[in-house]
């Protein structure tokens, strides 16, 4: 069914692009349910309202945060489990404004300071679907565990009043002034609907976005903090930690596949790309990509990376004296070779990898103790599973191992130490708790 | 599923990998340490103690401590053919087990009703008999030189034990006996990877891209275990 | 037991292997709706490959857990007609796979494609030598299908699985360095050759210094990363050592789990039902049309799945087995000579002979891949003059080194004379492991008048159907061309400087023993060919008495081969597959008419 509908859609979809919020509403149900199911993908409503495994937006995907769990809800046009009860514009309050129909204030794990930018007619395609293209599903939820008195929500009103924009400002964020019309749907894409700022842009105190849009200054995608063990990296021009080195077809073909020369998607990014971007138009994915190019680096940033054969050399002659070696050819060098080339984009290169040399290095120390899933996208129909090596090392051979990645082939990052592993452990035990152990047969990939 | 045919159930696995990730927390310790010559301990599972006195004693012949590696028994070998017994394997269910069973030539293969963990228990029987008659002492206590002796008349089936041929189920202890050694510790032999280090197996490793053609240069790494011991 | 009418389909594919995966995959492209049977469980690279669990030697290989469930069902193997035949109750001499992938799964990956004379051997061998030189008994044949006609299928299997090698003639013109008796070929490898093993080099070279001609063995191991033109992913092969056996947790090893199955599990038009044990075809009232499949599942339903098409691509002798259980085609009678379906079955003639080299060179035989190494033909196929020799059939010879682990080491122990335990034992052992190497006469089993198979009159599977009988022995000829062959092995070894030799012949009088792993290339038995009364199938693997069923595998083999049978198996499927959408489809019915 929904295969059709994405068909349906790219047939159809040329001249649906910027001017779409001036756009007649499409006579025929079908395109137009076609339209919201785009709109669902650009605005990736499946990576968190869908729970591996089971129906589609029925929602229960757990977000484990410091006050207590959080699920995500049924969005199915079931009246009672999901959102049938909701008109249009109660619809488009709760997207845009974070406004539940009974008035309550949803918890901003919902990106709804991200979606107040979203066009009207972006909104109406969006409701259409649920309404009409989306199957109900009569499962209810089960209630989010946030211990009193975090568990009230008025506390979120005011939140809601400081940090998420009015309709009034979200709409001049939008028509700001852009140097070409394929910036301008980019800068809508990434910082509307895409939300991409969610994870990649720093947050403040109250947990908001230190910036919401490119106008805001130069935190915003400049790299997030850590969600469930993973950490957000800049998606701003820095040569080395950033997407300096990354060409637009780079950025695409990312988007699409999951997988380019310099690096392979993992974590959130996965989701990220299976339920969202890679259903997206080449058109719609050049418009992110040019949008992205034009973000200049957040800070003044070191020389650039350049390649240091090394360590590629020593481990060739079999000298393994530098810390955390032989557990780099005992446990990573198969894939990611000695030279840290891996074989793009098979198993991707260690060497120059953004993430790899981030500030943080809380993402390489999750990937190395749980693994990660590349998952197959239409255009790459192959899975690859990075396994975990949570049991076969512990915390020092991990942060020696880490540490070692981190300075070999010009990486040049800083070393990390057994309680920085010790401490990403205990969050990822926390957060793989039940949902992950559950899912997972559902998320292995069969190739 | 499918994975396990060969790990033990999960009492008697957790007993080998409580053993096994207490040589990853200390890395390094284990792998440069030199290894007693003696059992490591195990309660048996599966054999009474008849049987693991013979089993200890035969293992510790087939494949005996030298210059070159420790015996079967530090290797753990009769703890790996115990455990292997409470598995798909021992109990037979990996075979066709379907009646009549009528005897052959021998070409054309095992042709008994017996599970591996009933071969044990018959041949162990069998051979402890024999034992007694012929030399008025079990095999355990026999000396080693002796012992000798009679494993090779049961390797070359001079012996029968009931409906066993002796050189049957020497062919079930040999073969048992290398896979416990030689198999990734993992499954209760092969202790400290010393069989593989003795032979120059790197384990479970599993990448030679840098070495497939360096011809002419030994590979010079370490063994490594699916745990992640070193050697 | 009743069985559930399912909803019909266009084709029902039985058995998830190479075969029935390439079959799946073009009838699909072709519109029609596909349900793939498979008896064992689903199975994946990131389950049943998962590293570091998967690099376990006694799981892989001596626990057999990617194969058949022997408890379920067997075969019953005798050596000739006068024997009993008795059960065949621990995996030993061949190794049958189950579950998703097949045999395609555990294999090791040799890639070749199907010499031209061996595809016209009867011809080739009266053409040259006159029809007495065929022994007595010898049922020789042709296939029905020349090289030229398998050529773009060869090459469309070589794409699709990422296939390694050296080409030696491009369109008439020689491009490289590969296997100069190689036919020509349209397109060069998809990859270029592995690189050689230790012991591959030392015996490239000393089989030159022979007088040999030796060449990179073709492998769907990939040399580099790769992209199929299904779009499906491979890694590049780091000579690991686990192939056969094993799922390849590089990903390198094509299987069609890897390298078809990802694509066609996206495909709304197939459904693949796993645990799902086929019992039997289902025939019309007049037993010239198949109306569908009957199947057990996993908790003993039995269900009868309509198809117009039916597509049989089991391994080899469940194949045979389930024509036989069907009554498609009539079974062969050895005595009156009559019939087809059981008709020449055969093996491969495989012996291992082992080198022990100076005690200042490491052979590291732990470094390996399962498709790689170097090879001569010198002594395959019609490449030399048998005149003088009088036998049919040949042999290649190879370093086929797919990495020789610490079980199989300690089992194989020390040079001849070495006692098997004891420390003489391991003294040989660590001696032999670590300075010989092992070199193969990969040869040919030709058919024979009085080895085939057919159904055992004693046991049953689980479901209570008869198992399938063999009746097999080596016979003279392939006993003559395995000595001599191996004698050329000598005169390698020789080259080598070697410091002891281990020459493993056949010999006369040894029956076939099934407690020895030999190969788990078996072959014939429901064969192809042009005359239905020697044929079980139609040059288009097209059963000739039921023309709506389709089997595809080994079984078509008419004998035996020196090479490695999956290239040959998937370019006929590939060929029979374009047989079929090009004209069975648009008119359904025989595609050979008499």
């Amino acid at each position: 069914m929904r295969g059709g509908h994405v068909i349906a859609l790219l047939a159809g979809l040329s001249g649906w692009g910027l001017h779409a919020a001036c756009a007649e509403p499409a006579r025929d149900e079908r395109a137009e349910i076609a339209a919201g199911e785009y709109v669902a993908h650009a605005a990736d409503c499946g990576a968190c309202h869908t729970l591996p495994g089971h129906a589609p937006f029925s929602g229960g995907l757990a977000f484990h945060l410091p006050m207590g769990t959080i699920r995500s809800t049924n969005i199915t046009p079931d009246p009672k489990a999901g959102i049938g009860g909701y008109s249009e514009a109660e619809f488009a309050r709760a997207v845009r404004q974070g406004i539940r129909r009974d008035g309550a204030t949803l918890y901003p794990a919902m990106p709804y300071p991200s979606y107040a930018r979203m066009t009207d007619a972006d909104v109406h395609a969006l409701y259409v679907y649920f309404m009409k293209g989306v199957a109900p599903v009569a499962i209810p939820v089960a209630p989010n565990d946030i211990v009193w008195p975090l568990s009230m929500r008025w506390p979120l009103v005011a939140w809601r009043m400081m940090f998420v924009p009015s309709r009034d400002q979200a709409g001049q964020q939008v028509r700001r002034a852009f140097a070409d019309p394929q910036l301008a749907r980019g800068a809508y894409l990434v910082e509307g609907p895409g939300h991409c700022g969610a994870c990649h842009t720093p947050r403040g105190i109250a947990m908001q976005e230190k910036a919401l849009t490119a106008a805001d200054g130069p935190l915003f995608l400049s790299g997030g903090g850590a969600v469930d063990g993973w950490n957000p990296v800049s998606l701003r021009g820095e040569a080395r930690v950033g997407l300096g080195r990354w060409s637009e077809d780079d950025i695409v073909t990312f988007l699409r596949t999951g997988r380019v020369t310099h690096a392979a998607a993992f974590g959130g990014m996965t989701d990220a790309i299976r339920h969202g971007t890679q259903h997206m138009t080449e058109e719609d994915l050049r418009a992110i990509a040019h949008y992205l190019k034009s973000l200049p680096p957040a800070r003044a940033e070191q020389a650039t990376w350049r390649y240091d054969a090394a360590t590629g050399r020593a481990l060739h002659a079999g000298d393994l004296s530098a810390r955390g070696a032989r557990a780099y050819v005992d446990n990573c060098a198969a894939c990611h070779r000695t030279d840290g080339h891996g074989y793009p984009t098979t198993f991707p290169p260690l060497a120059g990898n953004p993430v790899v040399m981030d500030a943080s290095a809380t993402s390489l120390i999750r990937i190395v103790l749980t693994g990660s899933v590349l998952h197959a996208t239409h255009q790459a129909p192959s899975s690859f599973v990075m396994p975990g090596f949570a049991a076969r090392m512990d915390d020092q051979a991990v942060a020696d191992v880490v540490s070692f990645i981190r300075q070999s082939w010009g990486n040049a990052a800083q070393p990390v130490s057994a309680s920085d592993v010790a401490a990403v452990r205990r969050s990822t035990q926390a957060s793989t708790q039940g949902q992950e152990g559950a899912a997972s047969s559902a998320r292995q990939p069969m190739n | 599923m499918s994975r396990s045919h060969a790990v033990p159930s999960r009492r008697t696995f957790m007993q080998v990998m409580a053993g096994a990730s207490a040589l990853v927390a200390t890395p390094g310790v284990v792998a440069r340490g030199h290894a007693a010559s003696s059992a490591p301990p195990h309660a048996p599972v599966f054999f009474n103690d008849a049987e693991w006195k013979f089993l200890n004693a035969a293992c510790a012949r087939l494949i005996p401590g030298d210059a070159l590696g420790p015996d079967a028994v530090a290797l753990g070998v009769p703890r790996f053919i115990d455990l292997q017994m409470d598995t798909p394997y021992g109990r037979g269910q990996l075979w066709y087990m379907h009646e009549p069973f009528v005897a052959g030539p021998a070409n054309l293969g095992y042709q008994l009703p017996h599970a591996p963990c009933e071969l044990y228990r018959r041949g162990i029987a069998g051979a402890n008999a024999w034992c007694l008659q012929h030399e008025g002492s079990d095999f355990a206590n026999l000396p080693a030189a002796r012992q000798d002796e009679v494993l090779t008349m049961m390797e070359k089936g001079e012996m029968a034990f009931d409906d066993i041929p002796s050189d049957m189920f020497f062919e079930q202890l040999l073969s048992n006996t290398m896979e416990g050694a030689f198999a990734d510790p993992v499954h209760g032999g092969n202790i400290g990877l010393k069989s593989w280090t003795m032979i120059g197996f790197p384990g479970a490793r599993a990448d030679f891209m840098d070495w497939v053609d360096q011809y002419g240069v030994a590979y010079p790494l370490g063994s490594v275990s699916i745990s992640g011991e070193t050697a | 037991m009743d069985a559930t009418r399912l909803k019909p389909v266009d084709v029902v594919v039985i058995g998830g292997g190479w075969a029935g995966s390439i079959m799946a995959k073009e009838m699909t492209e072709a519109g029609q709706k596909v349900v793939m049977l498979e008896r064992g469980p689903d199975r994946s690279t990131a389950v049943e490959g998962a590293y570091p669990g998967s690099i376990d030697e006694l799981e892989g290989n001596y626990r057999y857990r990617l194969f058949q469930d022997l408890s379920k069902s067997t075969v019953t193997i005798r050596n000739n007609m006068r024997q009993r035949a008795l059960p065949y109750r621990r995996m030993a001499a061949f190794l049958p796979g189950e579950g998703v992938g097949g045999a395609g799964l555990h294999w090791s990956g040799v890639h070749f494609r199907m010499p031209p004379d061996d595809l016209i051997l009867r011809s080739k061998v009266i053409e040259r030598y006159g029809k007495s030189f065929i022994p007595e008994g010898m049922n020789l044949q042709d296939y029905g299908v020349t090289y030229d006609e398998l050529e773009p299928f060869f090459d469309r299997a070589e794409k699709v699985f990422g296939t390694s090698g050296e080409p030696y003639m491009i369109n008439g013109q020689v491009v490289g360095k590969g296997n100069v008796f190689s036919p020509s070929r349209s397109q060069p490898f998809p990859l270029p050759a592995l690189k050689d093993v230790h012991t591959a080099h030392l015996f490239r070279k000393a089989a030159t210094e022979a007088g040999f001609h030796p060449y990179s063995m073709p492998a769907a191991n990939a040399s580099a990363q790769y992209t199929n033109p299904y779009g499906a992913q491979m890694g590049p092969c780091n000579f690991c050592g686990y192939c056969s056996g094993y799922a390849c947790y590089m990903y390198s090893k094509a299987s069609p789990n890897v390298n078809i199955l990802p694509v066609l599990r996206r495909d709304p038009l197939f459904e693949l039902r796993t645990h799902a044990h086929v019992l039997r075809v289902e025939m019309d009232s007049t037993k010239t049309r198949a109306t569908g499949v009957t199947y057990v599942d996993r908790e003993g339903r039995t269900w009868t799945q309509p198809a117009e098409l039916v597509i049989i691509s089991a391994f080899q002798f469940h194949n045979v087995r389930l024509m036989l259980l069907s009554g498609i085609g009539k079974p062969y009678d050895p005595v009156a000579n009559e019939g087809v379906v059981g008709r020449n079955f055969v093996y491969q003639n495989v012996t291992t002979s082992f080198v022990w080299l100076n005690r200042n060179i490491e052979t590291e035989q732990f470094i390996g891949t399962g498709g790689g190494g170097v090879a001569f033909d010198d002594f395959n196929s019609e490449n030399f003059d048998h005149g003088p020799l009088g036998f049919v059939g040949g042999s290649p010879v190879w370093v086929n080194q797919a990495g020789v682990k610490a079980i199989a080491a300690a089992q194989a122990g020390g040079p001849p004379g070495t006692p098997r335990w004891g420390s003489a034992w391991k003294k040989g052992l660590v001696d032999t492991y670590r300075h010989s190497l092992r070199i193969d006469a990969h040869g040919a089993n030709m058919a024979y008048r009085d080895v085939f198979l057919d159904l055992d009159p004693t046991w049953k599977d689980a479901y209570g159907l008869p198992l399938l009988r063999m009746t097999f022995d080596w016979k003279d000829n392939d006993i003559r061309m395995n000595r001599y062959v191996v004698d050329r092995i000598g005169e390698v070894a020789r080259a080598m400087d070697a410091r002891q030799v281990q020459l493993t012949r056949r010999e006369f009088g040894v029956p076939f023993d099934t407690r020895k792993y030999q190969t788990t290339h078996l072959g014939g038995g429901a064969v192809m060919g042009t005359d239905p009364a020697t044929s079980a199938l139609n040059r288009y693997l097209q059963a000739w008495d039921v023309p709506n069923v389709f089997v595809i595998g080994a079984n078509a083999f008419p004998q035996g081969t020196g090479y490695n049978p999956t290239g040959m198996v998937a370019a006929l499927a590939y060929w029979s597959a374009y047989h079929i959408r090009q004209t069975y489809l648009k008119n359904p019915g025989p595609l050979v008419s008499l």
